[in-house]
């Protein structure tokens, strides 16, 4: 076979502060011509470092410890900036996890485009370039190329400035494509785009690939080979046949999983217990042990070698030493009656049958909701939307980034400033306009228990009705949660506000039960939020809604940034907290899968529009509206056959 | 061997942590904090230290190099400048410190209203700081002393005070904005705090680290502006010491080639200033840094 | 463009009646800059005439309409002081300060450039540190000092440079006369402002360093040097050049210490001499004179930071296609 990349043994470390952080730790791997290898894991693995390593892209603090790099048979691990500037761009080339960050901002797309050309054929004349760049610019399937290629970055959608990054890519014509996560950014009917795209570009130039991704389902989609990283190393590798079909690496087996398909139907996701280790001091043996309920005495003792179990499937996991125990038939098939979650199996008080009341909660009537961005420019984020929630239901919202659904979000928790009075009259000229009936122009409502909470007055009357009852929660437990307050004063703080007498005492005693019923050790109490990771952060995000015994909770986006495994941990404690208290729920994504999983209604948007209105079974099976058909079809698209119902024991 | 080969399943890994804890005084500008703490301490306590009365004309020692009985030697008008060193710094920082508590005051109001005002007001009023600001500090500060006439400590603390709140002004509000629309300020709202529950336990924690930098260059400018008022003779007149009305003999000293006139107290001042600009960056420097990519 | 000229327009007449006013109600005597001494021996009824015949004694509005009325027909009225049309005095001293502070400008904008890049360029590198170390202290400095340092050294001890003046009495023409002249308060003027725009210079830079878009041009083979000069120095420039538009103000401003200090007849001393002795004609023209020169220099930095920047423009691309919503959307939902 003919490998035009080869790694051997590499590892590199960050010198920081801190200490050294192992990011990579003996990688070896291999890249035939014209193959598309995944390279999949959560984030801090390391699958970023790795490519950039390859490139010499890192920065410099960032060492080859040990390890080479062969390109074509030749080593470049010891190559300097002006030998590797030759064979970026010409022999390997690389595209970005945002597409909005990654072109400069102040330069014409064609322009950025006809310098990565212009880079390895200086005397090329300005006829061809401008062909050059056109050329490319088709081959990515952008339109209309030669308008666009003068247009700014920032007059392009997110999708197409992924394409133009993949035209400078590809500018050189290079041999192998690092993809760091470029579809991560991207909503879900552009990731399939992307994808296509990708698979069309290799068939067309032969490109090989290095994709890097944390979702496994896009790896289904697009490999021929897969890699699974862990904490810094390849901990299995093979064909992706190999690797759907027959995975023999436990944490292969978690993230299999963890897949939300996996679940269907079942209770709760699948978790892989505990978090991923932090590579400033990677732990003793198999830095995955603590996670791995197959884990062996010697994976607390030793790191384990990388078994073979074909030519090209290699595992590094003692289970496959001949000396190990024979893993029981069931094992990697997911047990209903045993599922752990974050170490803390659910307490199963009495699930409510009858959870779903008749009352109607939340009446949200033809709301609109317009921003004016300029004097002139203004955009219509929500177009007459009308949607009920009762008592103890779990609704959710789905669309694309853009599509109105966080504003809802907003409106119903009075953040966006009275849609009610404002809306009307720029409803009733937009109505005028479009010739819609009065019935419209009039609405623009949201009724909480019936009282109108966009009028001011209602509001002021029941203002503190209004803020113990609803809560919610953000996007990012990054940004949601004061840098500067302890974890226990931030659980604790609408306590304070609304000032309420603790029933546990004191303030303190109460922060820490919310802890503990979100699966927090009392520990965290007196950290501050940036000592936290990113579910432990989102985790403290909802204790400080449920502290209120909010009849209405509304989460908005709560999981998009959090790793998959996180993301699962997170779903279930929803589920459990919500058949607990029996609050309603309205929930906030742009994950079908997730939805699918939580919701008991779903509510479609696009742009600005509620287009389909369903229960969630009646939804995902008789899609309705040509934009619910798109995404379903997204969704099918990558839940490619082999993922879970195939795998079995061994 | 063969017990390694059994099932654990899940363990706890306790983790022998070995982060160095850094010592106190690791990464802090230590020798800028003594110099300052020394130059201060010795200005607070001046009377111990000065070897004569600093106001004293002696007409007998004038324009007298550094020698043992007059430590820095003497100005043209027969006064000790040792002494007057230690009298003098003391009135020196009192108004570098007094007018940056007057422009702060004034920066935080300003800017936490504009930050927290409607949009268009908010344009408006930081239109106003820009054309102020466009306005050369020390101009400003000459015309205003000019039009004020006759200057005292507390005139010049004012001047200087209200001549320099624009910059800060415009950072708090930055800040503000930035913080009001982040999420942990919409989620106090949304539980239905208020305006001064946000600004006391969100908003002010969040920007002080920020003010405390500009407040430190402010010090920094302000002594420059006494000095150079002093120095040009619109601030304080020559028989109320300070660093900078010491420095306005310097036009007699420099006919006389008297070094020690200008050197000296200029050399304290700058020291001083050193000091407070090292220790404002040491404030501003604990963000974290992302690394290069070039 | 008409709308500017409007806006343009508007501030300056704010301006000068702002000043107008302002120069009125501060305490103080204009007569005593026309007639000096004379004028605190005056009886009432000569001082009645004095004010009569300098138009002092109308209400502050009359005053005003009539300056403006003249001053649209160009006459801006005479120096107190100096007893000669106010135009005529600032010509005399203009062309002192421009060429003291243009080419002061000119020094700073080139050398601030080159000194951040450079820093940017070797950042946290021993060349970085150390120009960083010697700017901070340098631009602890106060300028005054400096003047007295540099002229006990240069003028004092080694006799080399002349110690004040613009050029020597009779020598005016001859321009190695005024060269020798102008190094030492050239000096002092680079130095005292150099570093702030430097580092400022340096930490864009270093930001623009930080972006995505230099890993995709490094990527695709480009080399560092071309990265940093056509990348992220030209995606600075519109930031720096506001600044550099503000900091006209402030440069010619500072050159005012310096002037005195060098004795340089300059338009800085002018400045002062007539916010000081209330002499009002004078102080009305040198106010509109840089009123008139902040605003032209934004306007200036504005229309070559739109040229520069496409997001500065109204994108009249976006408004049309309803391809695409403009990524405001999204965080405007905060406010």
């Amino acid at each position: 076979m003919n490998e035009i990349l080869e790694v051997n043994n590499l590892s590199v470390s960050f010198h920081t502060p801190d200490g050294e952080i192992q990011a990579v730790r003996d990688v070896s791997f291999s890249l035939g011509a014209g193959e598309i290898l995944v390279i999949v894991g959560e984030s801090g693995c390391g699958k970023s470092v790795l490519c950039k390593t390859i490139m010499k892209l890192l920065p410099s603090t960032a060492k080859i410890r040990s390890g080479n790099i062969r390109v074509k048979g030749t080593d470049i691990t010891g190559y300097r900036e002006r030998d590797m500037q030759r064979l970026r761009g010409k022999l390997f080339s690389m595209i970005f996890q945002d597409p909005m960050t990654a072109l400069n901002p102040v330069m014409p797309v064609g322009k950025q485009i006809a310098e990565a050309v212009k880079v390895h054929q200086p005397k090329i004349s300005k006829k061809e370039l401008k062909k050059r760049v056109i050329e490319l610019l088709t081959l990515v399937g952008i339109d209309r190329p030669e308008e666009r290629m003068n247009m700014y970055p920032c007059h392009f959608s997110g999708g197409m400035r992924q394409r133009s990054v993949m035209a400078v890519a590809l500018a050189g014509n290079p041999e192998i494509l690092f993809a760091d996560e470029p579809t991560t950014a991207l909503d879900v009917t552009i990731q399939a785009q992307i994808l296509k795209l990708l698979r069309d570009i290799r068939r067309k130039l032969g490109t090989a690939a290095v994709f890097v991704t944390h979702d496994l389902g896009i790896a289904a989609r697009v490999a021929d080979r897969v890699a699974v990283m862990y904490a810094g190393k390849i901990v299995e590798i093979g064909t992706a046949e190999e690797i759907f079909t027959d995975p023999r690496h436990p944490y292969t087996w978690g993230l299999m999983k963890s897949l939300p398909a996996f679940s269907k139907g079942r209770d709760e996701l699948y978790t892989i217990p505990g978090m991923p280790p932090t590579l400033l001091h990677p732990p003793k043996g198999d830095a995955f042990a603590c996670r791995n309920e197959y884990a062996l005495e010697i994976d607390y003792e030793e790191e384990p070698p990388m078994f073979r179990v074909t030519d090209t499937h290699y595992a590094a996991t003692w289970l496959l030493d001949e000396r190990a125990p024979r893993i029981p038939a069931d094992a990697c098939v997911l047990k209903a009656a045993d599922l752990p979650d974050c170490g803390k199996p659910y307490p199963a008080r009495g699930v409510m049958k009858t959870r779903i009341k008749e009352e109607i909660l939340l009446d949200v009537q033809h709301l609109s909701y317009t921003f004016s961005i300029k004097d002139k420019l203004s955009v219509k984020a929500l177009e007459d939307v009308s949607f009920q929630i009762r008592r103890g239901e779990i609704f959710g919202l789905i669309g694309e980034s853009g599509s109105g659904k966080s504003t809802a979000a907003r409106c119903i928790m009075n953040i966006c400033r009275p849609p009610g009075q404002g809306a009307k009259g720029r409803l009733s000229r937009t109505d005028i306009r479009k010739g819609a009936d009065i019935g419209a122009a009039r609405a623009g409502r949201i009724l909480y228990k019936g009282i109108d909470i966009c009028e001011p007055g209602q509001f002021r009357r029941n203002k503190q009705m209004l803020e113990r009852a609803r809560q919610m929660v953000f996007q990012d437990s990054n940004s949601s949660l004061n840098p500067r307050m302890k974890v226990c004063d931030i659980i604790a703080e609408p306590l304070k506000i609304q000032h309420i007498n603790p029933p546990r005492g004191s303030l303190r005693a109460e922060a820490e039960f919310q802890m503990h019923y979100v699966g927090l050790d009392a520990g965290y109490l007196d950290k501050y939020p940036g000592e936290l990771s990113g579910g432990q952060r989102q985790r403290v995000a909802i204790a400080r809604a449920l502290i209120m015994e909010p009849e209405l909770l509304v989460a908005d986006e709560p999981i998009a940034s959090l790793d998959v495994s996180i993301q699962a941990q997170i779903m279930n404690l929803f589920r459990h907290l919500q058949r607990e208290h029996g609050f309603s729920f309205l929930f906030i994504a742009h994950d079908l899968a997730m939805v699918e999983f939580l919701c008991d209604r779903v509510g479609v948007m696009y742009q600005g529009k509620l287009v389909e209105t369903a229960p969630v079974k009646e939804l995902f099976s008789n899609p309705q509206h040509e934009y619910t058909k798109k995404l379903l079809s997204c969704l099918n698209d990558i839940r490619y056959a082999p993922v879970p119902s195939t795998i079995t024991s061994y | 061997m063969a017990g390694e080969f059994e099932f654990a399943g899940i363990k706890e890994i306790v983790r022998a942590e070995s982060v160095r804890r850094k010592k106190w005084y690791e990464g802090k500008p230590i020798l800028s904090m003594l110099l300052l703490g020394l130059i201060i301490a010795g200005c607070l306590n001046c009377s111990l230290i000065m070897t004569k009365d600093p106001s004293y004309m002696d007409l007998q020692n004038y324009n007298v190099p550094p020698n043992r009985e007059f430590l820095f030697g003497t100005d043209t008008m027969g006064r000790d400048i040792f002494s007057m060193i230690w009298y003098g710094g003391r009135i020196s920082l009192f108004i570098g410190i007094v007018s940056t508590v007057i422009s702060t005051v004034t920066a935080v109001i300003f800017g936490a209203f504009s930050g927290s005002a409607p949009v268009w007001a908010d344009r408006f009023l930081m239109r106003l700081t820009e054309i102020l600001l466009s306005v050369p500090g020390l101009l400003a500060v000459i015309f205003m002393q000019a039009v004020l006439g006759e200057a005292n400590v507390y005139s010049i603390s004012l001047v200087i005070g209200i001549t320099s709140w624009m910059s800060i002004a415009k950072v708090v509000r930055t800040e503000v904005r930035k913080l009001r629309s982040s999420e942990y300020v919409i989620a106090a709202r949304c539980m239905g705090g208020n305006f001064f529950y946000i600004l006391r336990a969100h908003l002010a924690p969040n920007f002080v680290s920020s003010i405390m930098f500009m407040a430190a260059m402010n010090v920094r400018s302000a002594i420059v502006a006494e000095s150079t008022l002093s120095f040009m003779g619109i601030g304080l007149p020559v028989e109320v010491i300070s660093w900078g009305s010491m420095l306005s003999l310097a036009e007699n000293a420099l006919l006389a080639n008297s070094w020690w006139m200008i050197l000296i107290p200029g050399g304290f001042l700058i020291v001083t200033l050193l000091c407070i600009t090292d220790i404002g960056n040491y404030l501003r420097k604990n963000m974290n840094r992302m690394e290069s990519n070039l | 463009m008409g709308r500017r000229i409007l806006c343009f327009l508007l501030s300056i007449f704010l301006l000068s009646a702002v000043t107008f006013y302002m120069a009125r109600i501060a305490p103080g005597d204009p007569l005593v800059s026309y007639y000096g001494d004379r004028a605190e021996k005056m009886s009432p009824k000569e001082r009645k005439w004095a004010e009569e015949k300098l138009g002092l004694d109308d209400p502050i509005t009359v005053q005003y309409i009539r300056w403006l009325e003249r001053a649209f027909h160009g006459d801006f009225g005479i120096s107190y002081k100096y007893k000669t049309d106010a135009v005529d005095v600032i010509k005399g001293r203009a062309g002192n300060t421009l060429i003291l502070g243009g080419i002061g400008f000119v020094l700073i904008f080139v050398l601030s450039l080159l000194l951040g890049v450079l820093c940017a360029w070797n950042e946290e590198r021993l060349l970085d540190r150390m120009i960083c170390k010697i700017g901070t202290a340098a631009s602890c400095i106060p300028e005054f000092w400096l003047s007295l340092v540099l002229i006990l050294i240069f003028s004092v001890n080694l006799r080399l440079l002349p110690s004040s003046g613009a050029y020597t009495v009779g020598g005016e023409g001859e321009i190695s006369d005024r060269i020798r002249h102008l190094i030492l308060p050239m000096v002092v003027v680079v130095a005292s402002h150099l570093w702030y725009y430097a580092y400022m210079v340096r930490n864009r830079l270093l930001e623009e360093v930080r972006a995505d878009y230099v890993l995709l041009a490094r990527s695709k083979g480009l080399r560092k040097r071309s990265i940093m000069f056509r990348h992220c120095l030209w995606n600075m420039m519109p930031s720096y050049l506001s600044i550099m538009a503000v900091s006209v103000s402030h440069i010619l401003g500072g050159t005012y210490i310096v002037e005195t200090v060098f004795s340089y007849p300059g338009l800085g001393t002018l400045a002062y001499e007539s916010a000081r002795y209330q002499d009002y004609n004078l102080l009305m023209v040198l106010c509109l004179m840089s009123g008139i020169l902040v605003i032209l220099c934004n306007m200036a930095a504005q229309m070559i930071n739109e040229m520069i920047d496409p997001r500065m423009r109204t994108a009249p691309v976006m408004s049309k296609s309803r391809k695409s919503r403009p990524p405001e959307a999204a965080g405007k939902a905060g406010k």
